[in-house]
């Protein structure tokens, strides 16, 4: 058997516990929050820069899930779900914290997927600020893309903006980012 | 964002060496825990589907077809053991049945030290099996697709009805079963004897 398929196995424990919360079984949904919990509330915490307005969004994130679990396709991936209403619930918190928001219109973004490789190291805490102190749209578009790893397009769907909006964001994002952490990122 | 990763010098390269995960800085689940059960109190019929206390007992037969099957795959592999050395050579992988837990806890495979001796099994399994005469590996393939099946509708059955003890031992059952095949096969291959 390879690592793939013992990959597999361990998604279908997952999808038994989705079916137990689905059945109403909160500690199975409590063990789905604790294995989810790091990663959803890290996309938020980058989405809101906002501590306590992350916990909400986490907290709210769990309990919109939830209750739409019974709608959820166990086909799919758990978390690429949950941080899709982790996106939702954050854009929608922050509307509502700071209703006007810098927009981008659709422009040539770079061509290809960008590594984001840095020419020096930098320390965690000064990229992290440097990440932080982006504008919104760039940043949501960073996180999503360089941090968790989502293509361009998904990037865009979850935000709700065509794919060109979301890579000239982290067109963006890269030239802010060089500007800021003064290395070259590529 | 300042206070969330206070303190961190490390040094990264590449914006993917940054960990998706926070740990958030208090236990978030008590308050998530107190609105979703808010919510039950106040719309019961919320979820789609809440558990069914009409069915919550009855056990369908095919459920203890697959006990059967993984019982007698239990069966085989005691037999088979008998057969191999006393002393096993490689304790580099430690046998996880050594003190695999007997209550009904189905936390039983979320366990580290589990999951960790599983993929270590898994990921030398293909080539323990390459090592075994070839009616030794069809048993032994045959063993784990039992295994796996009767997971699987074990893993679906609790799904309608989580709080079935009897369903939560089999599975359990079903993981050990499982562990043993794989650890008989790793040892076997060591030995160089059939099972």
């Amino acid at each position: 058997m390879t690592q793939a398929q013992a990959e597999d196995t361990q998604i279908d424990w997952e999808a038994a516990l989705v079916q137990r919360a689905c059945s109403g079984d909160t500690r199975a949904f409590e063990r789905l929050y604790r294995e989810h919990a790091g990663r959803v509330y890290g996309l938020c915490l980058r989405m809101t820069r906002d501590v306590h307005l992350a916990e909400d969004c986490t907290q709210e994130t769990f309990i919109n899930a939830w209750r739409a679990l019974p709608r959820f396709q166990t086909r799919s991936s758990l978390s690429t779900w949950l941080h899709r209403i982790a996106v939702n619930v954050s854009l929608a918190k922050r509307r509502k914290a700071s209703p006007v928001e810098a927009s981008l219109e659709d422009e040539e973004g770079p061509r290809g997927a960008l590594e984001w490789t840095l020419e020096t190291p930098v320390e965690v805490q000064e990229i992290e600020a440097a990440i932080g102190a982006l504008p919104d749209g760039a940043r949501d578009a960073l996180v999503l893309h360089a941090l968790y790893g989502y293509s361009h397009g998904e990037a865009a769907q979850m935000l709700g903006v065509a794919e060109g909006t979301c890579k000239a964001q982290l067109h963006r994002a890269r030239k802010l980012l060089r500007e800021r952490l003064n290395v070259e990122v590529s | 964002m300042s206070g969330t990763r206070g303190g961190d010098e490390r040094k990264v390269s590449s914006l993917r060496e940054l960990s998706p995960a926070i740990e958030p800085a208090r236990d978030l689940w008590p308050q998530i825990e107190a609105r979703i059960n808010e919510e039950r109190r106040t719309a019961p019929g919320a979820m789609a589907a809440q558990p069914r206390p009409g069915r919550a007992r009855a056990v369908p037969l095919r459920w203890l077809a697959a006990a059967a099957v993984v019982a007698s795959v239990a069966v085989g592999v005691w037999i088979g053991r008998s057969l191999l050395p006393v002393a096993r050579p490689g304790a580099g992988v430690e046998s996880p049945t050594a003190d695999a837990p007997t209550a009904l806890d189905v936390t039983y495979v979320s366990d580290p030290r589990y999951q960790r001796d599983r993929t270590a099994l898994m990921q030398s399994l293909q080539a323990r099996l390459a090592a075994l005469p070839p009616p030794a590996r069809a048993k032994v393939m045959a063993s784990l697709a039992a295994i796996q099946r009767a997971k699987q509708d074990l893993e679906n059955e609790l799904g309608k009805d989580p709080g079935n003890a009897l369903l939560q031992e089999l599975l359990v059952n079903t993981y050990q079963d499982e562990m043993r095949v794989l650890t008989d096969v790793h040892y076997a291959g060591d030995a160089g004897r059939g099972i």
